[in-house]
């Protein structure tokens, strides 16, 4: 039976025939289908069109076969040869991931505090990541692109919070695994990473496992502040005065020379400040802690305010943290032209990496609840020694943190 | 003289039978079935909620993990909804890719349904194994086309994400070759077995009327007899270009079913033929490069349906201006199909609950939402 209809027709099926039939003559048949695949299950199945034979493969053994296009976990990419990752921090990507696990913080210029194309921090919560690919598609730069490794069973869940560190690859690896979706991207993606690196100072957007090639920008920068013209080298007094009719390129040469130097001279513009730490020339640990406080010392001057003597001790790297958290809150309070709360860190304590992390999560804490106009509650500094564990969610939530405090907070301001 | 007592008892929430966390209260005479009561909900997601804090694009990826055998359909039906809304042109060739794709969903789904429902009548492994082939075929093409085999989330408004890998084609054309020897091998271990026939012939009749009053659709529907395919009724996208058949059972029992569904896959198989022959002829691009992902729908709502493997799959959507949905509401087929199944159950056997449930072709995922 059937009735014709507008490119096609409605068809009655036929039901079985059994009836017709010698009784078991069916069953014969379905055992000739069996049989005929048994005879075929001794051959191995020879690809995509061979539609016999075993198709089973041999997973660990033989591995898996992945077309190009699949898609795993997202990674970010890295130059090769410089060493800079192609991320700006544009924030395209959380944006528009659907679990919203995606956090990161935008590096700033050490010396002018202005934003820079470059990442900071960025994590992914490969955990609840949901493998959709909206990240990879979004991105502007080419720099997130998703991974095809799928082999990331484990038993220790916050290993799933994934950082920078871990999330970087060289562009090499993506164009081994994806040589044709690399091959569309390349132009645009390697134009942009040129245009990005002209806008980093200093070693800002190199990924942070890259020693080498952070030392190799270094030596570079010292040698162009060495090359650098006379104007650079004028006394400071005449700076104020010549600074309007410094041409773009002077300034840049004047900016990389105190960036170069500044390992070695106490930070010029914090003159102002009280117990500016004049750090020996020394790892570049101190170097930074240095540097930090510094230009902290300095903005707080620039609001008028007396800034808390940062600790200048020689600088273990949790001294640094320390120097930094203080750093924050005076800056902080001097803002809201508050006092600020002594901090309460004791910069001698021999601070376990996890203490450090707890720190900085309650520097933001503390951050946060000043933007609010609040009294920053004093951090609990000397927290129990926590466990590797405790620091990952320390730093995450210090990243979601201060994520929440770039948004327009409407949900809890009571203006 | 012998008393009998009615007893109930559960079957599920965990039964390797019920497709997923699901529960029948049923009430046994003996072993007659005197009443079941469906019980849903042990796999509620928040789904439509979730999708109301999401951005229209956002949810895209959600729709694949409704029905996750089908999540090519699923992302038609709901990239159709907003492309309603939003007003939205799809280029000829997206329109022929997303078909293609929708298609080979069905024939996959079919083929999986086929071999679950015989093994639920006991019959272990063996169809199973044999659909699970060319399943895997099909789902090899997709990981290539979209880079997952399951959750594609391939479907963008306006088109696709990406165009088809060169060697799609080819590979597709290898595939379509086999295909009628997957079918016709599955007829004749299966169509006229008596085995199969004893389960399911007269087992779980649901009668044209019932079906009708329940809103069941697809295949559920046509094996009741009703000529209803919403590619038919109103056609989408451009299935008004393809020949195809709609297959309707004649009494609406399990072995109806079964028959509509492998008729089903060679009409999908004709279909594609016909996408094979016409795309190279398409015009525009996988996607419309004037389409902006980032959608803000004026204030209007909006009701997108699909013929998914399983039934009428739609999105109800409700804009209220703003770049997230105000009321995202999903029609799911597997749902509406199951609801009827306490009348469909009454007076058989226990044994035959679990073939009838497994005719009716359900996902949790899509019940439960
Ligand atoms: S990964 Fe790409 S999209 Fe994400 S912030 Fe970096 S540049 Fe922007
Ligand atoms: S793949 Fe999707 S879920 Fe995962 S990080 Fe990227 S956007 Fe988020």
């Amino acid at each position: 039976m059937s009735i014709q209809i507008e490119r096609g027709a409605i068809v009655a099926v036929a039901r079985g025939s059994q009836r017709a039939r010698l009784p078991g003559m069916a069953m014969v048949d379905s055992m000739g289908v069996v049989w005929k695949h048994w005879v075929e299950s001794f051959r191995k199945n020879r690809g995509f069109s061979d539609i016999h034979g075993t198709f089973t493969q041999e997973y660990p053994e033989e591995p898996a076969k992945i077309p190009e296009a699949y898609r795993n976990m997202p990674v970010l990419l890295y130059d090769d040869e410089t060493g800079h990752e192609l991320c700006t921090s544009c924030y395209q990507c959380a944006r528009i991931c659907p679990p919203q696990v995606i956090h990161m913080t935008q590096a700033k210029d050490p010396v002018t505090g202005k934003a820079v194309p470059a990442v900071a921090e960025f994590v992914i919560e490969y955990d609840a990541c949901m493998s959709c690919g909206f990240c990879a598609e979004v991105c502007p730069f080419d720099s997130i692109k998703m991974d095809q490794v799928f082999e990331l069973s484990t038993d220790d869940r916050p290993s799933l919070t994934v950082f920078k560190h871990d999330l970087g690859r060289p562009i090499s690896y993506y164009a081994g695994i994806a040589p044709n979706l690399w091959a569309e991207a390349k132009e645009s993606a390697l134009k942009k990473l040129q245009n990005s690196i002209k806008r980093r100072p200093d070693v800002l957007g190199i990924a942070p496992h890259l020693t080498e090639k952070i030392a190799a920008r270094r030596r570079e920068l010292a040698a162009a502040a060495a090359a650098a013209p006379p104007p650079v080298a004028a006394p400071p007094a005449d700076a104020p005065a010549a600074a309007k009719k410094l041409t773009p390129e002077e300034k840049a040469a004047k900016l990389a020379a105190m960036r170069a130097g500044k390992g070695a001279t106490p930070a010029a513009p914090a003159v102002e400040a009280p117990a500016a730490p004049a750090a020996e020339p020394a790892s570049p640990a101190d170097e930074k802690a240095a540097k930090l406080a510094a230009i902290r010392a300095k903005n707080a001057a620039a609001k008028g305010d007396v800034a808390p003597a940062a600790p200048a001790a020689p600088a273990s790297p949790a001294d640094e943290k320390a120097a930094k958290l203080a750093a924050i809150r005076a800056k902080n309070a001097a803002a809201k032209g508050e006092v600020a709360p002594a901090a309460p860190v004791a910069p001698a304590a021999p601070a376990s990496p996890a203490d450090e992390k707890a720190a900085k999560l309650a520097a933001i804490r503390a951050k946060n609840a000043a933007a609010k106009g609040e009294v920053a509650p004093a951090a609990p500094a000397a927290e129990p020694p926590a466990a590797p564990l405790d620091e990952k969610a320390a730093r995450l939530a210090a990243i979601r943190a201060k994520n929440a405090a770039k948004q327009p907070d409407d949900a809890s301001g009571p203006e | 003289m012998l008393k009998t007592e009615e007893l109930q008892i559960n079957i599920g929430p965990q039964h390797p039978s019920t497709h997923g966390v699901f529960r029948m209260l049923v009430t046994v005479d003996g072993e007659t079935i005197m009443d079941l009561k469906p019980v849903f909900g042990y796999l509620h997601r928040n789904h439509e909620q979730i999708a109301e804090q999401n951005t229209y694009l956002q949810n895209m990826p959600y729709t694949d993990r409704l029905d996750y055998f089908n999540s090519m359909a699923n992302n038609h039906a709901y990239a159709l909804a907003v492309e309603k809304l939003v007003g939205i042109e799809v280029p000829e060739r997206a329109e022929y890719i997303r078909v293609l794709m929708v298609e080979l969903t069905r024939i996959l789904n079919h083929a999986g349904a086929l071999g679950f429902l015989i093994n639920d009548m006991g019959m272990w492994q063996t169809q199973l194994a044999f659909g699970m082939r060319e399943r895997e075929k099909i789902l090899d093409l997709f990981e290539s086309a979209s880079g997952a085999r399951l959750m594609c989330n391939y479907f963008r408004f306006g088109g696709v994400a990406r165009d088809l890998p060169a060697d799609f084609m080819p590979r597709l054309a290898d595939l379509l070759k086999a295909m009628p020897g997957f079918v016709d091998e599955m007829e004749r271990l299966l169509r006229d077995n008596e085995i199969l026939m004893q389960r399911s012939e007269g087992i779980g009749i649901l009668p044209r009327d019932l079906a009708l009053a329940y809103s069941v659709t697809g295949p559920v529907l046509r094996g009741s007899g009703v000529a209803y395919d919403v590619r038919k009724a109103e056609p989408y996208s451009i299935y008004d270009r393809f020949d195809f058949d709609v297959p309707v059972g004649s009494v609406g029992d399990v072995y109806d079913r079964f028959l509509v569904r492998v008729e089903e896959m060679r009409q999908s198989r004709r279909i594609i033929e016909q996408i094979v022959a016409q795309l190279p002829d398409a015009t525009g691009s996988h996607i419309n490069p004037k389409a902006r992902q980032n959608v803000k729908p004026p204030v209007g709502d909006v009701y997108g349906r699909v013929e998914s493997p399983k039934g009428e799959l739609g999105f109800y959507l409700v804009s209220d201006g703003s770049g997230k949905p105000y009321r995202y509401k999903v029609r799911a087929p597997s749902f509406i199909n199951l609801t009827p199944l306490g009348d469909m159950c009454r007076g058989y056997k226990v044994a035959d609950v679990v073939v009838i449930l497994g005719s009716i072709d359900i996902v949790m995922g899509e019940v439960d939402r």
